[in-house]
């Protein structure tokens, strides 16, 4: 085999990556196939089984499972739907001298604590705060507002969390295509939607992806903002499996939920990345031009 | 788009006017009150060193800037306002600016996608427009696979497979090295015969530009000093700007100077001598030889004789230099003071 420098060079990123992930990881799962021993026991792997993966399966957990998804699937589209545009407008229409103040403002949030600004939000949106105060002052709502403890709340809290982390590597993406590209394309004859979808999206794609992962990832196992502002219709799986590892002290079902998250999340990342191919397919096939051998 | 009769002018098809064109950014007056007609099927060239205003100009026929002031028009129609793809011209970018995640094949295609022309014509005129630039075996390959020199030929066949009235070229040879820059100014100059696309090109290389173009415009802060055809440039500049900009001159006062090639140099004293010194420096420049003289009061002169007929001078030889009164340029605005002397600037190895 030929000499890898390379290898060697990666060599403590890779150790980094064995020790704080890979290890953790494989224990969780190794877990995930043990049992409770008793009741002061958290853990017990000599017999192996898959009766925990039943357990987690049950049907009241599985409604938490379809939360989730729900919450992660529709909080990473509200996400991308309005981060992305911000980002594209950020870092190609904006004027320059703009930017530094827009990428502040993005951050702002992000100068105080996750649980703080969510505590926050559960104070506006309670049924006795001021919102609901001022919306029924104002004849908008009759009643008090009634969205806290409810999956909308939710979905409301992780878009506000979670939006700065769509912005922030959208607009990287955006503004490393060369603008160059944008005016050939122009003087090649595309207006400005098709200069987006032929030229700046199609270059911008991958950072966009990574965008789109890095927010649905931490948000499907997001904990801090289902326990503020879900109440019991809006929990979601790390919740459970909070409950599982502290107060129920049952590790192993807990490994098997966390188990079960992880699988839900590349799945539901891998199909999401395939519907994407399978729609874009025809319009990539419309505008290939293979000429072959001359 | 609209059609050519509408215009009244269908003769000026190919033709380029700026009339009165301005364009200022915040203090920097880029263009300033341009005056430029382009003739149908001209090679015209913008001349002039960096931050004249030579890339704005253009950027103004293509529609990438708008005009503050004035109107441009392209084949006699008024194209103020108009934005970049609803004006029948192409632009080759300086820096090529090929789509990198397309193949050669769909770069070239792109503006004809555009357009809306059927698959099998665009197949067709795709690779036509690579074999006229020798790039047809490399169709599938993805630009940035390709040399300096082939993303070029791209960039040609990308902006020429659109057939544009107008073709404008930003210092499209800067990048390239000296031979193959050479080159490919005899293949573009060749290519713009045959088509009868007229080219606006830029370039700050005086040589480039005069041995290229039909006509050049020598640009100076945002305006033209002289427009004129490549031996008339030469041969007579109107400004000592020009004079100093296009070859290289000796100033022998504010507003007198004398082309090197004008000089004539020798060890012994001759008839109508007007200079004597020692040489400081020889460079063999292959069909010329250059000499460098260094006068009794401190000034230089910069001698260049074809290379068979140079006489036989070593360094710190003593030489004497005669020149006609009749090959002396005058000028009126006297800017040759503030010119750099001549210096060896060209003279490499021999
Ligand atoms: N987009 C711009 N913003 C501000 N100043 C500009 C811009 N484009 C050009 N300029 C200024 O206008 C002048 C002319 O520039 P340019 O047309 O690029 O010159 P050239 O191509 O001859 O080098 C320069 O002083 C340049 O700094
Ligand atoms: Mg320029």
């Amino acid at each position: 085999m030929r000499a890898r420098p390379g290898f060697l060079l990666a060599l403590p990123a890779w150790l980094w990556l064995v020790v704080f992930f890979v290890v953790p990881v494989l224990q969780v799962v190794w877990f995930s196939f043990g049992r409770k021993p008793g009741i002061f026991g958290t853990h017990d792997n000599s017999v192996l089984t898959l009766d925990r993966y039943a357990e987690a399966l049950d049907p009241t957990f599985g409604t938490v499972f379809l939360n989730t998804l729900w919450i992660g699937v529709a909080g990473t589209a509200l996400c991308a739907l309005i981060g992305i545009p911000t980002a594209y407008w950020m870092a190609v229409k904006a004027k320059p001298q703009w930017r530094g103040l827009l990428i502040a403002l993005v951050m702002i949030p992000y100068w105080t604590n996750f649980l703080v600004r969510t505590i926050g939000w559960q104070v506006v949106l309670a049924p006795e705060g001021w919102l609901s105060t001022a919306l029924g002052a104002l004849g908008i709502l009759d009643g008090p507002l009634e969205v806290l403890n409810t999956r909308g709340a939710v979905l409301f809290g992780v878009v506000y969390n979670y939006l700065p982390l769509m912005i922030l590597p959208a607009f990287v993406a955006f503004d490393r295509v060369d603008p160059t590209l944008r005016e050939a394309s122009r003087d090649l004859g595309a207006g400005r939607w098709r200069t987006l979808f032929r030229v700046t999206l199609p270059l911008a794609a991958p950072g966009l992806f990574a965008a789109v992962i890095l927010v649905f990832i931490p948000l499907m196992g997001d904990y801090i903002t289902p326990s503020v502002l879900g109440g019991a219709a809006g929990s979601m799986v790390a919740q459970l499996v909070a409950v599982q590892f502290q107060a129920g002290q049952n590790w192993a079902l807990g490994s098997a939920i966390a188990v079960i998250l992880i699988l839900a999340i590349v799945a539901t990342a891998a199909l999401g990345y395939a519907l994407f191919r399978l729609v874009a397919l025809p319009f990539a096939a419309a505008r290939r031009v293979k000429l072959g051998a001359p | 788009m609209q059609d050519t009769t509408s215009s009244g002018a269908p003769d000026r098809h190919g033709a380029v006017d700026l009339l009165g064109v301005s364009r200022r950014f915040g203090d920097t007056l880029a263009v300033d009150a341009l005056e430029l007609h382009v003739e149908p099927g001209e090679f015209l060239s913008l001349l002039g060193p960096s931050g004249c205003g030579k890339t704005t100009t253009l950027r103004l026929i293509a529609g990438f800037e708008q005009p503050d002031a004035g109107e441009v028009r392209i084949s006699g129609r008024p194209v103020t306002g108009l934005p970049p793809y609803r004006r029948d011209v192409n632009t080759v970018f300086q820096a090529y600016a090929l789509f990198p995640h397309l193949s050669v094949a769909e770069n070239v295609a792109y503006g004809l996608q555009q357009k809306r022309v059927g698959r099998t014509e665009v197949r067709e005129r795709v690779a036509d427009a690579l074999s006229m630039v020798q790039m047809r075996e490399h169709a599938d390959r993805k630009p940035t696979k390709l040399s300096g020199g082939q993303q070029q030929r791209v960039a040609l066949a990308r902006a020429l497979v659109n057939r544009p009235s107008v073709l404008l070229l930003d210092e499209p040879l800067g990048a390239l090295d000296r031979q193959l820059r050479e080159e490919m100014q005899l293949e573009l100059k060749l290519l713009q015969e045959r088509l009868g696309t007229t080219f606006v090109f830029v370039t700050h290389d005086q040589g480039e530009a005069l041995a290229m173009s039909d006509r050049v415009a020598v640009m100076r802060a945002g305006r033209i000093e002289q427009l004129d055809a490549p031996r008339a440039i030469y041969d007579a500049p109107a400004s000592a700007y020009v004079a100093a900009f296009v070859g290289q001159q000796n100033f022998l006062d504010a507003h007198t100077a004398i082309r090197p090639e004008a000089i004539a140099i020798g060890a012994d004293p001759m008839p109508g001598e007007k200079a004597a010194g020692t040489v400081l420096a020889i460079a063999h420049l292959g069909e010329v030889t250059q000499f460098l003289v260094g006068l009794a009061d401190d000034r230089r002169l910069l001698v260049r004789r074809p290379s068979r007929d140079a006489p036989e001078l070593g360094l710190g030889r003593a030489v004497h230099c005669a020149w006609d009164e009749a090959d002396l340029l005058h000028f009126a605005d006297g800017a040759g003071a503030a010119i750099p002397a001549p210096l060896l600037d060209t003279a490499t190895a021999p």
